[in-house]
């Protein structure tokens, strides 16, 4: 998850708490010392408690992927040699889940099912791995209709399905990898844009998507959509 | 005499449900991964602390603050040398900004979680 640093007027950096809630990473800023959840952005504690950081849609994928759809991208430099997940393990094993108890988890399916979840304000959607596969899922937050689809670098991303005040229903073209509407626009999901008809150069919204495990989605959004096939 | 199989030795504690094994061997497991260099030994480690409780659910401290050093000096490389230390599988987060791409290696983030970086000038912390 990828979030700007900047509120308001100011700049913060964030450090690894060292705390836990609903299994997740708590940051804190140096700035004013207020407690963050990584999954949602909001301050949970401190000074800034209820204020929200802007998400910034980014994706989780293999390199190999990554590199081909973006040649130019710079990669954070190691300074040490990693090869594997410290915590691969914990990955493998499908009874761990989390450190703790959190007072929602629900059973819709196996804790460790991969999901992406997007959500805005307090909807929640959560699309399985498995249901997502190569194609765009349709699903609905609040007022929202937003659809969730994989790129050519693998990675997924979620935009809200509405240009020009209409909603819109995307058919993926096949060869291209880009999908078309009804207005006979076609539309680029890696990047959100239109890149050929009626709507050529116009920019739908994007939905930050987190990929995630089902039971630490669920410890937060108890209550999301599901679009499991 | 002792009968070790019936008797605990004062000082344990008794662990009342399994979430709270899982914890202490989670952490050890960290421990013994080198993820995090902590000053005590595994056997004085403190317990998991509940230090607040939000919207019906526990916070836990569980290390020191700053005990998992976030990056706030970030250093990247590109083109060959990016693919020399990375792994075609290696897993990353990838985000673009202003047309401008970066990855950084999950395998990597394992270790310092959060990456307090700038890309095109608009100031962003990279999370895993």
């Amino acid at each position: 998850m990828v979030y700007a640093r900047k509120l308001g007027t100011t700049t913060y950096t964030f450090q690894v708490s060292g705390r836990l809630w609903r299994n997740s990473l708590i940051m804190v800023d140096r700035e004013t010392g207020t407690f963050w959840s990584q999954v949602t952005g909001r301050a949970i504690d401190g000074t800034h408690r209820g204020s929200q950081l802007e998400k910034i849609a980014s994706v989780e994928t293999t390199w190999k992927k990554w590199r081909e759809a973006h040649p130019e991208t710079a990669l954070l430099k190691k300074s040490e040699a990693v090869s594997a997940s410290h915590y691969q393990r914990y990955f493998d094993d499908p009874e761990r889940m989390g450190l703790f108890r959190a007072q929602w988890l629900a059973e819709k399916m196996p804790g460790k099912t991969m999901v992406y979840g997007a959500a805005i304000g307090p909807h929640a959607l959560a699309v399985t791995d498995e249901a997502l596969e190569d194609r765009l899922a349709e699903g609905t937050l609040g007022d929202a209709q937003v659809v969730l689809a994989r790129g050519r670098d693998g990675g997924v991303r979620g935009f809200v399905a509405r240009a020009g005040g209409e909603s819109i229903t995307f058919s993926r073209d096949s060869g291209s990898g880009n999908y078309s509407d009804s207005s006979g626009s076609t539309w680029d999901l890696d990047s959100g844009r239109c890149v050929a008809g009626p709507r050529s150069g116009e920019r739908l919204e994007v939905v930050a998507v987190t990929p995630v495990y089902w039971f630490a989605w669920s410890n937060f959004y108890p209550n999301t959509q599901v679009i499991d096939h | 005499m002792i009968d070790a199989g019936n008797q605990i030795p004062q000082g344990t504690k008794v662990y009342a449900s399994q979430w709270r094994i899982d914890v202490k061997r989670t952490i050890g497991f960290a421990v013994l991964m080198g993820l995090v260099g902590l000053p005590w030994s595994l056997a004085e480690r403190p317990e998991p602390q509940v230090v607040a409780t939000i919207g019906g659910d526990d916070v836990y401290q569980v290390l020191p603050v700053g005990a998992i050093p976030a990056i706030d000096e970030p250093e990247f490389v590109s083109g060959a040398e990016a693919d020399r230390q990375m792994r075609p599988k290696e897993p990353v987060l990838g985000v673009v900004v202003d047309g401008e791409a970066r990855a950084y290696s999950l395998w990597q983030l394992d270790a310092h979680e959060i990456v307090n970086d700038e890309i095109a000038g608009s100031a962003i912390a990279a999370t895993w």
